[in-house]
């Protein structure tokens, strides 16, 4: 490829990417399934009655939820701070608000199953391994390291609950799984970006690659603690939870992340 | 305190604003809406609406980092609910600003360059002031120097120039009414959020208000570069809409904004009804909340 087709292709690829990371984008998206669903939910869809064990692990597992989607709002909204480019800012400040929607329907899903003050008990009722994540990963945005902040948060978080939302997904009540329908779609839009700016800066800065090896290494641990945890909660078989790992780990290997 | 605040969870903004005044619109106006010939065409002119332009996106720049920063150090959840809101609402105002730059011409190449080159240092130090608080995770001031001083000198800079735009720019007065509905909301978060934490916080009075006086002084700085520097672009701009209108067989019309004729009045007395119009407001808005209004230099 000649140098001129080549710096087309380049200016073509940001304009894209101008154009994917732009609020306009994000708003002709959400309108498709944001519309006539209040809190994620088509209002004709009936409250679920549900067994009492059942209840139990649906209110873990969106506690658990809730931290994680805290963590993001934290997260991208620090991050908006040291953010390379302006393109970026606006991209982060779209995943803000999607992150405060997500954590706001999923505590109105726990107002619907009678917690009845979700924001002020979640963190108590989380698993310790994600707590430990969240930390981890603010600590990165406090100290403004962007690619561990990036790879933590839009790589390594997201694609965690990705996975995990679309197992439960398979599993949940009709209203549950309404809500996690919608937030997986902002959840590729998040991880999106997230494999696109690490993957450019992975192409030039070939150095990076071990140091975020290093701590997806440290995370790991965590991350697939929390898998076992939250999918107990959700009571999916043994048999089916490699699967859930296995989406998970898929999505870090296309950044050239093997195990 | 919950109960205001219920008022600006996501979903309320979801049906107030892009379900709501931004539906069918790209970038705050109709899809088929552009600058009118007589901006484009005319040198003077366009750099004139550059100026201006350039003036209102780094105000919003320095809005959508100061609102995202903020987040952090809320004190609680509903507060950093709504400041999310107004985190992608300034970064939309951000991104209709750069847009109509765009479509005055300006090559994304150049961007930074002409935001460079117009920008008011006055209003960079504005937004210095403001974001001095934001890094150091000053709640209280961070949201008196975002919601109620730069959220309300927008507000009144939005509202004159739409009233100065409806007719002669029907696409930028459109997207000015949709950053107008927002800052209504920006602005009555500060004014409902922050009475209580001034008063538990008596403390941070006097720096609070050091800081509006601050950002007071480089505001009706700002607006003195733009006014006293631009009265010849102004100018030009009205002697072409009068020959338009002329030739349509119009007679001038009046453009009223508090007691002023923006249409006739000259750059001073612009000027001058802008500063009194923003100052009363603040005096207003900060007296609800408990802080005393200082009195700024004159520029």
């Amino acid at each position: 490829m000649s140098l001129e087709t080549e710096e087309v292709h380049a200016r073509d690829h940001e304009a894209f990417l101008e154009e994917v990371h732009s609020f306009e984008f994000w708003f002709q998206s959400v309108e498709g399934y944001l519309s006539h669903h209040p809190y994620g939910v088509d209002p004709e869809t009936p409250l679920p009655e549900l067994e009492d064990a059942e209840r139990a692990s649906l209110i873990a597992s969106l506690s658990t939820y809730c931290v994680g989607e805290a963590a993001a709002l934290d997260g991208a909204s620090g991050m908006i701070a040291f953010a390379p480019n302006h393109a970026a800012k606006i991209f982060l400040a779209t995943q803000v608000a999607d992150e405060a929607r997500h954590l706001e329907v999923m505590l109105h899903r726990l107002a619907e199953l009678g917690v009845d003050d979700a924001r002020a008990t979640f963190e108590a009722r989380a698993h310790p391994s994600l707590i430990a994540f969240r930390d981890r990963l603010l600590e990165f945005v406090a100290a403004r390291d962007w690619e561990a902040s990036v790879f933590a948060q839009n790589v390594i978080l997201e694609s965690m609950e990705f996975a995990a939302f679309h197992s439960h997904m398979q599993t949940a009540d009709p209203r549950t799984s309404q809500i996690l329908s919608g937030v997986l779609k902002d959840e590729r839009r998040h991880m999106g970006f997230g494999e696109n700016d690490l993957g450019r800066h992975l192409a030039h800065s070939p150095g990076a690659h071990e140091r975020l090896r290093e701590i997806k290494h440290e995370l790991d641990p965590l991350v697939l603690a929390t898998f076992e945890e939250s999918l107990d909660a959700i009571g999916l078989p043994r048999g089916e939870r490699p699967e859930v790992g296995r989406l998970y780990l898929e999505t870090v290997a296309r950044l050239g992340f093997d195990t | 305190m919950s109960d205001f605040l219920n008022a600006y969870s996501i979903q309320t903004w979801l049906e107030s604003c892009p379900q709501g005044y931004l539906m069918d619109t790209e970038y705050g106006h109709a899809a088929d809406a552009r600058e009118p010939d007589l901006v484009l065409e005319n040198p003077v002119v366009r750099q004139e609406a550059i100026g201006t332009t350039v003036q209102l996106l780094v105000g919003e720049r320095a809005a959508l980092a100061a609102s995202s920063g903020l987040i952090n150090a809320a004190p609680d959840h509903p507060s950093k609910r709504f400041l999310a809101t107004q985190t992608l609402d300034e970064a939309r105002h951000v991104e209709i600003f750069t847009q109509r730059l765009y479509d005055l011409g300006v090559k994304k190449a150049e961007l930074e360059d002409v935001i460079a080159a117009h920008a008011s240092p006055h209003l960079v130090r504005f937004a210095e002031v403001l974001l001095e608080k934001v890094d150091k995770g000053d709640f209280v001031a961070g949201v008196v120097g975002q919601n109620i001083v730069l959220e309300g000198l927008a507000f009144s800079v939005f509202e004159m120039m739409h009233a100065g735009n409806v007719e002669a720019n029907p696409k930028f007065a459109q997207t000015l009414a949709g950053t107008i509905a927002d800052e209504r909301r920006h602005v009555g978060f500060g004014e409902n959020r922050i009475g209580s934490l001034i008063k538990q916080h008596p403390e941070k009075r006097p720096e609070i208000e050091q800081m509006q006086k601050d950002m007071s002084y480089h505001m009706l700085a700002t607006f003195a570069d733009r006014f006293r520097g631009q009265a010849a672009a102004m100018e030009e701009s009205r002697r072409i809409s009068r020959d338009a209108a002329a030739q349509r067989g119009e007679g001038a019309k009046s453009q009223q904004w508090h007691g002023t004729d923006l249409a006739s009045a000259d750059p001073a007395e612009l000027e001058a009804v802008l500063a009194d119009t923003v100052l009363k407001e603040f005096k207003i808005r900060l007296d609800r909340i408990g802080l005393e209004y200082q009195t700024p230099e004159r520029p």
